[in-house]
């Protein structure tokens, strides 16, 4: 192969062809190469670059957002929680005072309820003494007169009657 | 060795049909290669793809370890394809070697002188030009030849045309001599029949094993180099 090399340095003036069909295989190589393998994929990767340092940006942009976003939605719940807090307490002190109206309403209810009772039962007892006491007054009459007839002959009668007169006239 | 070459010539250019098929299959495997793993890009990329912008990282990562900037930029492409060439060529000898009538039509087109010595050419030519491009013509022969004084002129000439030669000789020789190891022991395997055949194809995986390593670093070697001798021409 040395020899080869020169041999054909010193006789055939170099194999010239050989350097010029590997230099212009070379070129040849170079151009399909951009055109088929490097050309896409560095265009892919510089893409890849650019999508990477763009979605690093969007990320940055989003998550500003987010916590505004976040900050606002904080706020806002604060917000909420003190509202809420509010009708709570409002509605227990509503509840509260309703309960004490509805207590005082119905201790009044029922004081007048009875107050009413007694003067009912007061009522009635009375009606009922009278009742008995015309009840025991009749059978009183009765059994004197059951009494009195029995015992009561014509002449005694004619000596009450004539007194009873008397009285009348007396009385006038 | 005074090897016999199958050659033809055009207008008195000599062509030799072993250099001129080497390299043709090695370009053609290297492009088809390159072609089938940027078939169908993904922007997320897997597999081949992957494999793919390893290398091309790879490459970019030399360039840029001697000329981080815009002259760089524009030689990544040289030497990936430099790159993918000769490792090609480095290792297509170790895999497939075939010879008609003592002619050998298919071998490492780096382990050819010429070849070698073709592509140091063209890199050391890429590294002058870009000098004169970069500096101007007066600047270039001061940073080149005529630094640091201009007393050093006849070592600034040697070290130029030197630093030519070894750079191709270098590739050539690593390459050259993995062959001719290779085919002594393919000698040595058919020696005496069986008894030699076991230990000979032993000893040729290993050794085809190292060569496959020395033609990938002597791949790396020479974009490195390249990059090199571009970036020391540019020094002002």
């Amino acid at each position: 192969m040395l020899d080869q090399f020169i041999l054909a340095g010193a006789s055939e003036g170099l194999a010239l062809g050989n350097l010029l069909f590997v230099l212009v295989a070379f070129l040849l190589l170079m151009l399909l190469l951009k055109k088929f393998a490097w050309g896409p994929v560095t265009k892919m990767m510089d893409d890849r670059a650019q999508k990477v340092a763009n979605d690093l940006d969007t990320a940055q942009t989003q998550r500003e957002q987010a916590e505004q976003l976040a900050t606002a939605r904080k706020e806002q719940l604060a917000a909420a929680r003190q509202q809420a807090n509010q009708i709570v307490s409002d509605a227990k002190d509503a509840g509260k005072k309703q309960g004490a109206q509805l207590i005082a309403d119905a201790q009044a209810d029922s004081k007048a309820l009875k107050e009413r009772t007694a003067a009912q039962i007061e009522q009635d007892r009375n009606e009922a003494m009278t009742l008995v006491k015309n009840d025991v007054a009749d059978l009183s009459v009765t059994i004197a007169q059951k009494i009195i007839q029995k015992e009561l002959n014509l002449s005694d009668q004619k000596a009450l009657i004539d007194a009873y007169i008397d009285g009348l006239g007396e009385s006038k | 060795m005074g090897e016999k070459t199958a050659s033809f010539s055009i207008a008195g250019l000599t062509f030799d049909w072993p250099v001129i098929i080497s390299v043709t299959i090695t370009m053609a495997i290297v492009f088809f290669v390159l072609y089938w793993m940027a078939h169908k890009l993904t922007m997320k990329p897997k597999g081949k793809q992957n494999a793919l912008e390893m290398i091309i990282d790879f490459t970019n990562g030399i360039v840029e370890t001697s000329l981080p900037n815009q002259i760089g930029n524009n030689l990544k492409f040289y030497a990936f394809t430099l790159f993918m060439f000769i490792f090609m060529a480095n290792q297509i000898g170790l895999i497939l070697h075939i010879s008609v009538d003592g002619v050998t039509f298919l071998k490492s087109p780096t382990a050819d002188p010429l070849i070698a010595l073709t592509l140091a050419l063209i890199s050391i030519g890429i590294s002058h030009y870009l000098s004169v491009s970069q500096l101007g013509f007066k600047k270039y022969v001061k940073t080149v030849f005529l630094s640091p004084y201009p007393a050093l002129l006849p070592i600034n000439l040697i070290d130029q045309f030197t630093s030519y030669m070894t750079l191709g000789l270098r590739l050539f020789g690593n390459i050259f001599a993995g062959e001719t190891v290779l085919a002594l022991l393919w000698q040595f395997a058919k020696a005496a029949g069986l008894l030699s055949l076991v230990p000979g194809m032993l000893m040729t995986i290993v050794w085809i094993a190292f060569s496959l390593f020395i033609g990938a670093i002597q791949a790396y070697v020479f974009v490195t180099l390249t990059m090199v001798y571009t970036s020391e021409k540019l020094e002002v």
